[in-house]
């Protein structure tokens, strides 16, 4: 099931992120097919889809960790294959393995980003020990990365994507494993940096999370965008198409759950549940 | 793991199911592994190696054969203690030692599945045997059984017997003697300890030949007394009581025979009940806590910009620093730097007539320290991403072109190198004699040719064949065979270079041909340098999926 709501196929230039035809193969495996993508400049964006839809993949070709097959990537207006570091430079982002320096100090991992993003040594230090702080990770100086709880080390490497100030950051599963205290500290500063101007594209399988941040949304299905858009107007298509569904087509306000769902054809009748399952 | 899963619907736990599933399991993932080229290639590379190991096991049990002939022949049979000891301490320290061929499997992660204790132990202590060692400890055995065998026929069954028990007891102590190890290392902390103490352990080792033949001579009469006294002690210890189980047997003694052979059955209970305290343990869910105390510090307190290197760009800087401090926290690594300057004393300790080359020969002292070092060196040169693990994500994502991040490490390298020749120099000078103008120069030269040649082949491989290693620890940890058996070919051409070179001043009879011959090749090997430089970028563009989907493995 397609949900159309944005079509994207205007000036790639007025876009904070566009990709045209993005694809992706490996082997005989399309991974994402044909991906036509637009954020706006100072967008909170969520990027849902079912697992193993292509959301890392899309997430790594948008960041230069993965190489697309075909088609292209615009990021703040340059084209990324033709002006990768330039582009680098003004992104922001936490991959899924994180991508930390065990065997550094909190501290002196900061700095290093800090220098390969091309500060000087003393705004990085300052910067730095903010975030340091920011991110309540102060309290242990001499501990090494290896040794950082896994919530830890998730808060680690966002202040590491943060520390350039970046124009875009790309977060692929940035809340989990992070206590209830940090993620509402993170969120904040999240929300912030969009009143700013810069675009956060976000991926997360928390629903409920990307609702209360994101303004927009896009859902990938087996390699391929099937809906795109504002929450309102995604709620509006779905009302649209759910016309024999009294529950989605009433008044009622659809969760975006209830949007997923309905989009990537989620749901189960009786009959498909393990019969066997306690 | 299809095979649990059936035998937990059933409601019953097979163990034989269990295991037969885990054996798929582990057919499996080799299939896999060998799939795409490198896969082959790394399969290709361990049996040549498994080849030269089984070569070695032969030739061990040949001579071992031989000298286990030799004493049955003449009646001497206690005396296949002294080789059942050295197979005994072989078999023990070699899998510690590092073993580099052994893969390291976690196997605590089978826990998670409903198996039994029972399978969870059998599991491994199945693991456990297949190991280098074990192969060429049971070849040696085979070959000392061989030579009683055929000396005297008639004593080979029961020779056969023993030995079958003596190799029984070496897996089960070698595995107990893992599994408490594996506990130690458990944390960093202790593990950074052990290796150290086990560095020093083995330093202390090497050292014990060149001081016996230097002090040998004065405490002899002494050494000789206390080896009596030791003799009727090591009987009740594993290789004593196999060779004295041999022995007495031979000599009629059938009660004394079967003593030996039951207290070496005890040694092998015991470490089974070892084994299985610390195994139970594993099976129950242990687990150390890493956490550390707090402090609470001011933002200025947190403020420590990077270091300050002039000349360098920012990128390269940070670069640098963050491979010295790898380095600098890397106890194994920084004991295999000091290496050079304990094998000059090793080689320069004993008597100049008794295998003292360096003694014989100290200009070549410092040249063949230095090329000693660059050797270890490549540790580090020849799998630069290694130590990063997933962190070289960062670097694909980060506004650095790859070139420059391999330049920064090959910058640390030859900081180290550079460090480690002035060292090597004070060393010589003050074990042997302050090397002559010329050999510093000729040895500088030399490292000028080799050193590029080296850095820009490790730079190509350490993109083409990356493999993740922890600096925090010794042993266990696989190079790519690849990347082992290119750079030994490399070696051999850099030292067949610097020979020849050698040989061709010595012949002319003009020493300062060396030194311009090597600055010739050096420039060589500094283009070779640049264009492994240049094509960083390109070579990283093509590995960069290979290079991330390597290192970030758990």
């Amino acid at each position: 099931m397609t949900l159309r709501v944005l079509e994207s196929t205007s000036a790639m230039s007025a876009a904070a992120i566009a990709t045209q035809a993005l694809t992706r193969r490996f082997g005989e495996l399309v991974a994402v097919r044909d991906m036509n993508l637009e954020v706006s400049s100072g967008q909170f964006f969520g990027f849902l889809g079912p697992n193993g839809a292509g959301k890392s993949t899309t997430i790594k070709m948008l960041t230069g960790l993965l190489a697309p097959t075909s088609g292209s990537i615009e990021l703040v207006g340059l084209d990324f294959l033709s002006h990768p570091v330039e582009v680098k430079r003004q992104i922001g982002v936490v991959p899924e393995g994180m991508a930390l320096f065990g065997r550094l100090t909190g501290n002196e991992y900061l700095n290093f980003v800090g220098r390969m993003y091309g500060l000087d040594r003393q705004t990085a230090a300052q910067r730095a020990a903010e975030l340091l702080e920011f991110m309540q990770l102060a309290d242990q100086p001499k501990k090494l990365v290896t040794d950082y709880s896994h919530g830890m080390q998730k808060k680690l490497a966002l202040a590491a994507a943060v520390i350039h100030a970046p124009k875009i950051l790309f977060l692929d599963e940035p809340f989990e494993g992070v206590d209830a205290v940090a993620a509402g500290t993170l969120k904040s500063m999240l929300q912030r940096m969009i009143a700013r101007g810069a675009t956060i594209f976000l991926t997360s399988h928390v629903l409920e999370i990307v609702e209360r941040l994101c303004s927009h949304v896009a859902i990938i299905q087996r390699g391929e965008l099937v809906a795109q858009g504002s929450l309102e107007e995604l709620r509006a298509g779905v009302r649209a198409q759910s016309t024999t569904n009294d529950a989605l087509a009433s008044g009622a306000k659809l969760t975006l759950e209830e949007i997923f769902l309905h989009v990537v054809g989620g749901t189960r009748t009786s009959e498909q549940e393990l019969s066997w399952l306690g | 793991m299809a095979g649990v899963n059936a035998a937990a619907s059933s409601g019953r736990l097979r163990p034989t199911d269990q295991l037969l599933a885990i054996l798929r399991l582990r057919w499996q993932l080799f299939i896999h592994s060998i799939r795409t080229t490198k896969g082959a290639l790394e399969l290709a590379s361990r049996v040549f190696v498994t080849l030269l190991l089984l070569g070695g096991g032969l030739i061990g049990a040949g001579v071992l054969g031989a000298t286990a002939f030799s004493f049955a022949s003449s009646d001497e049979l206690e005396w296949i203690a002294l080789l059942l000891w050295s197979v005994f301490l072989f078999w023990q320290l070699f899998p510690i030692m590092g073993s580099v061929f052994t893969e390291s499997v976690d196997l605590s992660d089978l826990l998670r599945f409903p198996l039994t204790y029972r399978s969870y132990f059998l599991v491994r202590l199945a693991y456990g045997a297949v190991d280098p060692s074990t192969m060429l400890g049971a070849c040696w055995l085979t070959g000392i059984t061989l030579g009683i065998g055929l000396a005297r026929p008639r004593w080979l069954p029961w020779s056969a017997i023993v030995l079958i028990a003596f190799g029984i007891v070496n897996i089960l102590m070698m595995q107990t003697f893992l599994a408490w190890v594996e506990r130690w290392m458990a944390q960093r902390r202790t593990r950074e300890i052990f290796s150290i103490l086990f560095f020093l352990m083995m330093i202390g080792l090497q050292l014990l030949g060149p001081l016996a033949g230097r002090y040998g001579a004065r405490i002899g009469p002494e050494a000789k007394a206390l080896g009596e006294q030791i003799s009727p002690v090591q009987k009740f210890f594993p290789p004593g009581a196999a060779a004295h189980a041999i022995a007495a047997s031979a000599k009629g003694d059938v009660v004394g025979g079967l003593a030996s052979l039951g207290l070496l059955g005890l040694y092998g209970v015991l470490a089974l009940r070892l084994m299985s305290l610390r195994v139970r343990k594993q099976y129950m869910g242990e687990s150390f806590s890493e956490a550390s105390v707090s402090t609470r510090l001011t933002r200025a307190e947190l403020i420590h910009p990077g270091w300050n290197i002039p000349f360098l760009p920012a990128p390269v800087a940070a670069v640098f620093e963050k491979e010295l401090r790898y380095l600098g926290r890397s106890a194994p690594m920084l004991l295999t730097l000091v290496t050079p300057v304990i094998m000059l004393a090793v080689f320069g300790l004993g008597p100049a007539h008794n295998g003292a080359f360096l003694k014989r020969s100290p200009d070549l002292s410092y040249p063949i320290g230095a090329g000693y070092a660059l050797i270890l060196l490549t540790n580090l040169i020849y799998n630069n991403f290694g130590a990063d693990g997933g962190g070289v994500q960062f670097f694909f994502a980060s506004p650095v072109r790859m070139h420059t991040v391999v330049l920064g490490k090959n910058l640390a390298h030859m900081t180290i190198l550079v460090g480690e020749m002035i060292i090597l120099w004070i060393s010589v000078s003050l074990m042997f004699s302050p090397p002559t103008l010329f050999m510093t120069l000729t040895a500088f030269a030399a490292m000028l040719f080799a050193a590029p040649i080296n850095l820009a082949a490790g730079n190509l491989l350490s993109l083409y064949s990356p493999k993740r290693v922890d600096f925090g620890t010794f042993g266990r940890q696989r190079a790519s065979q690849v990347t082992v058996l290119l750079s030994l070919v490399i070696q051999a051409v850099v030292i067949g270079c610097c020979v020849a070179t050698f040989i061709l001043a010595r012949q002319l009879q003009r020493r300062e041909l060396a030194v311009l011959i090597f600055l010739g090749l050096a420039v060589v090997a500094a283009a070779a340098y640049v264009i492994s430089l240049r094509r960083a970028d390109q070579l990283a563009k093509i590995r960069q999926e290979t290079l991330i989907a390597e290192l970030s493995r758990a």
